[in-house]
């Protein structure tokens, strides 16, 4: 589903972002991406975006070759890739409906779509009551969780998530990673950057560890830290 | 397709309503600048009919003095018939200058003139106009002339004054337009940076630019076709209610021709400005 071949990235100011990465992700997979800050975390997220194109390498997303996909093809790319973040980037002045329905309407889906579509997300999600108010009078979790539903409601192949925990404390973190295992377990490739120690010790799902630009760690059934390895791959 | 209509038809009323002290002054100055460049269409069309008018028509005329004995008469006579550059000559008695001066003149005048104090006249027609000045230099210091006119001069220092009216009234227009422009991009700007995290969102989740773009340009449209009606109605207004000349008048269609000129340079502004405007918010 996703495949790095020799990727590297360097920003204009001389930063090196990733160095020499390759590594393959195959569809369904769960992985986490974990590493300190200015890791290339972040970086390898946006390449797979194509908000940034490598200088080197190839990315093959979909079996599309990333940096072969012209610009105004972007869009198209992006429509099989789900995305939510640390800080939601919900619309304060739409209601949970209406944001999960935008994402469907700004990619010219049909309204008898839209209404038939949002509501099974929303009760997928858990926020069926909530669908009229505004993400101001929601919970950090249940933002989430809205963001979950606008990044889930086109079925994406892939869903890309920064951090999504960054900002939930311990039990809204619970409930959204347990949303994210089910994603995951309708076929989608879910590939999550965090900092959440307990939690990927936890699900002993794929860990991918970056370090100053390079994968110094990829384990099948991997924890956070790198003093207790655990079994390598 | 349905879909998007009305969603582009939505977005972009509220981001009129939105801006709306903005986008009146954005139709504003679209509307002041078109005005002064339909005015300025006007004028050097009416101008350039009036001049072809009044270059076919142009005579000189040698007035003789009233005095002017008959040999003088022959001569100026002969030597303008020998003229090349003079087509025609009609010779003006004094019994007839006489007639067409008692009906130029004011009553109180022409009572007290005498057939004996009008000068006798040579109406000529030159080949082309501008030959008139040779035959105010020739004549002027002749026995017997009184004084050669042309209308001419008269025409050429109009044409010049025109000419001076035509080009500040178009620089004025196009530093307005340019001005015009650049609120419309800010307006549009503006309308765009308070929205960015919408159109982040619409990036995101796989719009595609002329998605985004089209509501915002749709806006400029607008702002540029309601500047550039309330200027065509200036420019109908003046052509209406302020004939300069019977020579100026111009014809229907040459008012239409502006209005649609006005309209369509209207329009662009809008729709350039604001596509230029949204360029920054969508490369991502």
């Amino acid at each position: 589903m996703i495949r790095f071949e020799h990727v590297s990235k360097t920003y204009k100011n001389g930063t090196v972002a990733l160095r020499d990465v390759s590594l393959n992700i195959d569809k369904g997979e769960f992985v986490f991406l974990v590493g300190a800050s200015g890791s290339g975390k972040t970086t390898f997220l946006r390449l797979l975006l194509r908000e940034e194109l490598p200088d080197k390498g190839r990315i093959l997303e979909a079996g599309r070759d990333v940096s072969k996909v012209s610009t105004w093809r972007v869009p198209y790319l992006r429509r099989n890739i789900g995305c939510i973040f640390q800080d939601f980037r919900l619309l304060p002045n739409k209601t949970v409906f209406e944001n999960v329905a935008f994402a469907l309407e700004v990619i010219g889906r049909p309204r008898t779509t839209i209404d038939s579509q949002v509501p099974q997300i929303l009760d997928l999600v858990g926020l069926t009551e909530k669908a009229g108010n505004r993400p101001s009078e929601l919970s950090g979790g249940e933002q989430q969780r809205v963001a979950i539903a606008r990044a889930f409601v086109n079925r994406p192949l892939i869903l890309l998530a920064d951090e999504p925990t960054g900002n939930l404390d311990p039990s809204n973190s619970e409930t959204v990673m347990a949303l994210l295992e089910r994603i995951n377990r309708t076929g989608t490739t879910v590939v999550m950057a965090t900092h959440d120690k307990a939690l990927v010790d936890r699900m002993r799902r794929r860990v991918i560890e970056l370090d100053h630009g390079e994968i110094v760690r990829d384990q099948v059934r991997g924890v956070y830290g790198i003093d207790e390895p655990v079994g390598g791959r | 397709m349905r879909v998007y209509l009305r969603y582009a038809i939505r977005e972009t009323l509220s981001n009129l309503w939105r801006n709306r002290l903005m986008t009146i002054a954005a139709v504003l100055t679209v509307a002041v600048s078109l005005s002064l460049v339909g005015a300025a269409l006007l004028l050097k069309q009416s101008a350039a009919q009036a001049s072809a008018q009044w270059q076919q028509g142009t005579r000189v005329t040698v007035w003789m003095e009233p005095t002017a004995t008959s040999s003088e008469l022959v001569n100026v006579r002969s030597q303008l018939e020998s003229l090349p550059i003079v087509k025609d000559c009609a010779f003006f008695s004094q019994a007839q200058d006489y007639q067409e001066a008692k009906k130029i003149l004011p009553t109180v005048e022409w009572t007290v003139l005498k057939v004996s104090d009008v000068p006798s006249s040579f109406r000529c027609v030159p080949t082309v106009p501008s030959n008139a000045f040779v035959v105010e230099s020739t004549f002027a210091n002749q026995p017997g002339v009184y004084k050669v006119t042309a209308p001419e001069q008269q025409i050429r220092e109009m044409n010049r004054a025109i000419r001076i009216l035509q080009i500040v009234f178009l620089v004025l227009a196009a530093v307005l337009l340019l001005s015009a422009t650049v609120l419309i991009l800010n307006t549009i700007r503006m309308a765009i940076f308070a929205r960015r995290r919408e159109v982040s969102v619409m990036k995101l989740v796989g719009a595609t630019n002329w998605f985004i773009r089209i509501p915002y340009m749709t806006e400029g449209f607008i702002q540029g076709l309601l500047g550039s009606a309330v200027a065509i109605g200036a420019v109908t207004a003046l052509h209406t209610w302020y004939p300069l000349h019977n020579e100026f008048v111009l014809t229907t269609s040459a008012l239409m021709g502006t209005n649609a000129v006005v309209l369509v340079v209207g329009v662009l502004i809008g729709s350039v400005g604001s596509g230029l405007a949204i360029r920054r918010f969508l490369d991502v």
